[in-house]
């Protein structure tokens, strides 16, 4: 049996084919589900334009993010010019309620005080109306898109929070979920009676009709006043577990309760979910809700025949793939790389706590890269794998197939319309990963066309969990 | 002189009307902070031109979101090798960014070597390696050294103008400095050429290869599609270069002109009339009888099979307008292919034009054409909404903006997916452009439930 320090040895400093991304690209997906709001990144022109070239690929959405453009003299001198007049541009010709300045690495480095420059903007403007300016600190070298993502909703509430009268409502931070996920968010929450707010809110802006009003700032998202009023709510949900700063500073500050995580995928995260929801405002679970339940399970029994045993290799974001290792366990199937790109304690925790009481064995990979899972998945030798696009090749040269979930995905239409998330994004998570697997595995008659030596597996995970390595750093 | 459109004071002047006394747009200034750019750094100008070689590490210095956002998008094919498609990065965290991070790039280095044992291994500079002023090119002398794989650095900091144009240039400078002249060719020919600029997007270089083997003269290097390090290598014992991206590669042309006294010739295979003119430039460059003889066949075949495919195309095409709102060469070498279809371009830009960029816009464009210079996202939405072309030419970031107004678009950047290219390319071409602008899904976009 492979051990940890083996299985490292060739690789240690390089990271080939990123399993994760950086700060400010987890800023900008939070800030797209704001109302009439305009993101811009503080640094060199690459970094809006590199990412919006990735998110409109995923999304084909048009996605707008300004740059301060800086260059060779602004970095010698700082960036305040760059980024006084890149206020004062957005405010003048497009008049948002909010803009919200990522710093970028560069800006970091040098040291740009982007809290002290707003203030002066905002001092040298004062009598004017101007946007609520926002300023959030995301340096990539500390960090990834997980932790960028989680620093821009904090940054949102503690910037705008105002204590006023109880509002009855439940703050929800999404986390990265497509557009159809937060849709499914607001409808579990509305069966359930509960009125709501969502930090942020994408569905609409990332999934917009054919129209030219897609071009100007959203008329759609979280709006300001909304954001305002989360110190007023009954309670704080993370979805994940990675992104519940600002519900903890709600908690501490607001004395606004706050659960976090687990990420709803899958019967028994949703159960929780369902149960966190009632527990915070009281309400009782519908039938709907109950059917909705049924039905999943209903199709995951009609599955378990083609599920059961299918070794599946998952990657993504941390809470994702702990979610969706529960998930696929609970359809009888065997977790067997899970890789995440952050360094997460956390989700190494979940994972532990998962295949202890789900007994399957895997490699965990936090910290990890696409080169390090491949090369698990070699050993274990996988039926399938879930992930985004970037997995294509990995699962083009193991033969078995790609479930695509994730961002980005670029190479198949519909990214913004994938749901695994709740009892009904479970339940077509069951029906496509199972036809996956009648495609790939079974022939036209329905018989299976390879039958893959599993007991050697089971022997092997049933062992002591020696190939449970952890990243040195 | 009436605005083209409505926008800020200081950019008005980077748009104009051909004919209308200002033909060239104020060009080559840092973009309006503020704005949504459609420029992109240095270091993606950089590894632009020398992501496509094939058999190389491009390793990228600096925190991951500069390799995780730029891994794999060039779209340049590749008949050989597959190790230029992977994303790598030494991640530098904040230690190092107090500490310096060549300790870092020094291990990344050897570890990527002792992985995949590529042609070469290229360090590109980011932002933050510049500002924290780690010495790259002495990292990569001591890498190389160690490894005995050659290990080249790319001084692509993304800051360093608001001009990729300039990190073009300094990937060209990166082969210049460290690749080309290192290595003798076992055997030369009368009629040994480099093709200069063709990075084999979505095949095109192989719609040119066939056709130039055919004429008779032989390729010893492409810069960089499809390309080993090794050929690169020796590609300064050539008797010509053929430069086809004009905007990323004279430069190099230019100076491969001076060092080695090879001489250039600017070649453009998009579009019937420029392949024509091209292989013929080409032959008459050599001067050998035979060779022109069988240009002349080549071209006479090359011609007849084209004509019937694209004759139902041009049938629908005929009359449409095109907006071009490109890299750079295409503003120009795209717009008699156009032409030809029977199309008129009623508008031209660029991103990173150059007075010298604008200058051979003008030249090829009739009178009336709109020449655009670094429009934003705001600017180009609302030139497509006054101006209402049937089609727009551009890349991924453009595409939804056109379509949400419901103007026809296609991909002529990173994403596209047919070969252009030569004789046969410009059928897919011809088909390509008829999918979008002849598409009964257009039809649909312009009413609503309400107003029907």
């Amino acid at each position: 049996m492979r051990n940890c320090h083996e299985s490292n040895y060739d690789k240690k400093f390089a990271v080939v084919n990123p399993a994760k991304i950086c700060q400010p690209m987890g800023a900008i997906q939070a800030l797209l589900g704001l109302k009439k709001a305009m993101p811009l990144i503080h640094g060199s022109q690459g970094c809006s334009t590199y990412m919006r070239f990735q998110l409109t690929r995923h999304f084909r959405e048009p996605i707008e993010v300004a740059s301060t453009s800086m260059n060779e003299k602004t970095v010698i001198y700082g960036g305040e010019f760059n980024l006084m007049k890149a206020l004062k541009n957005i405010t003048e010709k497009q008049s948002p309620d909010i803009i919200a300045v990522a710093s970028s690495c560069l800006t970091e480095t040098i040291g740009d005080d982007m809290t002290g420059i707003i203030r002066k903007f905002e001092e040298a403007n004062t009598g004017q109306k101007l946007p609520e300016i926002i300023s959030i600190s995301t340096p990539s070298y500390a960090g990834t898109h997980i932790e960028g993502y989680d620093n821009t909703i904090k940054a949102l509430v503690e910037h705008l929070a105002i204590p006023g009268h109880p509002n009855e409502k439940l703050n929800i931070i999404t986390g990265h979920l497509t557009p159809a996920e937060v849709k499914e968010v607001k409808n579990i929450l509305r069966e359930l009676n509960s009125e709501f707010i969502i930090l942020t809110d994408t569905s609409e802006n990332l999934d917009a009709p054919l129209s030219e009003s897609a071009l100007n700032l959203y008329e759609g998202g979280t709006s300001l006043e909304e954001i305002q009023d989360t110190c007023n709510s009954k309670g704080t949900i993370a979805l994940s577990k990675h992104v519940d700063s600002a519900g903890k500073f709600l908690e501490k500050k607001f004395e606004v309760p706050c659960i976090s995580g687990p990420l709803p995928i899958g019967v028994e995260n949703t159960d929780q979910f369902i149960k966190s929801v009632c527990e915070l405002t009281g309400n009782e679970i519908p039938d709907v809700i109950e059917n909705d339940r049924g039905r999943l399970i209903d199709a995951m029994v009609d599955a378990h025949s083609y599920t059961y045993h299918r070794k599946v290799a998952i990657f993504g974001d941390p809470d994702f793939v702990s979610g969706m290792s529960r998930f696929t366990a609970e359809m009888g199937m065997i977790p067997t790389v899970l890789c995440t790109g952050a360094k997460s304690e956390r989700f190494r925790e979940d994972i532990k706590l998962i295949s202890k009481e789900k007994e399957f064995k895997p490699v965990i990979l936090a910290g990890g890269d696409l080169y390090d899972m491949h090369k698990e998945i070699k050993a274990i030798k996988t039926d399938l794998l879930i992930g985004n696009s970037y997995g294509a090749s990995m699962a083009q040269e193991e033969n078995i197939p790609l479930f695509r979930v994730g961002f980005p995905i670029f190479d198949r239409l519909g990214a913004q319309r994938i749901s695994v998330l709740g009892y009904r994004g479970g339940l077509s998570f069951v029906d496509n990963i199972t036809n996956t697997i009648l495609d790939f595995y079974y022939d036209e008659a329905g018989y299976e066309i390879e039958e893959e030596p599993i007991t050697e597996y089971i022997q092997e995970v049933s062992q002591p969990n020696e190939n449970v390595y952890e990243e040195e750093i | 002189m009436e605005p083209v459109i409505e926008t800020f004071e200081s950019r008005k002047k980077h748009m104009c009307v051909k004919g209308d006394g200002l033909s060239i747009p104020v060009c080559d200034k840092a973009s309006l902070p503020g704005t949504v750019t459609q420029r992109t750094c240095v270091f993606g100008g950089a590894r632009i031109v020398l992501m496509p070689i094939t058999d190389s590490i491009h390793l990228v210095h600096g925190p991951v979101g500069c390799a995780s956002c730029t891994w794999d998008i060039r779209g340049s094919k590749s008949s050989r090798d597959d190790l230029y498609k992977k994303g790598c990065s030494t991640d530098l965290r904040e230690k190092d960014i107090v500490f310096g991070g060549e300790k870092k790039l020094f291990e990344t280095v050897v570890e990527l070597k002792n992985l995949y044992n590529p042609g070469a291994i290229f360090v590109y500079a980011t932002c933050v390696s510049g500002v924290i002023g780690d010495d790259i090119k002495a990292v990569c002398k001591k890498a190389e050294e160690s490894t005995g794989c050659r290990v080249i650095p790319v001084q692509s900091e993304g800051f360093q103008d608001h001009n990729k144009t300039k990190g073009h240039w300094i990937g060209c400078d990166a082969l210049l400095d460290n690749v080309i002249g290192t290595k003798e060719p076992e055997e030369t020919t009368p009629y040994d050429i480099n093709i200069v600029g063709e990075f084999n997007v979505a095949g095109d270089l192989w719609g040119i290869k066939p056709l130039l083997e055919e004429i008779g003269v032989n390729i010893v290097a492409t810069m960089t599609g499809d390309s080993y390090v090794e050929e690169i290598a020796q590609s300064h014992r050539v008797k010509l270069n053929i430069v086809q991206c004009q905007k990323s590669s004279n430069y190099l042309a230019k100076k491969m002109e001076k060092k080695y006294g090879i001489p250039s010739l600017k070649v453009n295979f998009f579009g019937l009339e420029q392949t024509v003119a091209s292989l013929r430039d080409i032959a008459d460059f050599f001067g050998d009888e035979e060779m022109i003889d069988r240009t002349e066949k080549i071209i006479e075949r090359g011609l007849a099979e084209v004509q019937d495919d694209i004759k139902e195309y041009k049938k629908r095409l005929d009359g449409k307008t095109v907006a071009l709102y490109v890299g750079g060469n295409k503003a120009w070498s795209l717009v008699r292919a156009f032409e030809e279809l029977g199309m008129d371009v009623m508008m031209s830009g660029t991103k990173n034009g150059i007075r010298e960029d604008y200058e051979r816009i003008k030249e090829v464009v009739r009178d009336g054409t709109i020449i655009v210079d670094d429009a934003n996202s705001t600017e180009l939405a609302r030139l497509l909404k006054k101006y209402r072309p049937n089609l727009l030419i551009s890349g991924a970031k453009e595409k939804y903006i056109s379509l949400k107004l419901g103007v026809p678009f296609c991909d002529f950047n990173h994403d596209r997916i047919s070969a252009f290219a030569g004789f046969k390319g410009f059928i897919s071409f011809a088909k390509e452009v008829d999918a979008s602008v002849s598409s009964p899904v257009f039809d649909l976009t312009q009413k609503t439930l309400r107003e029907d």
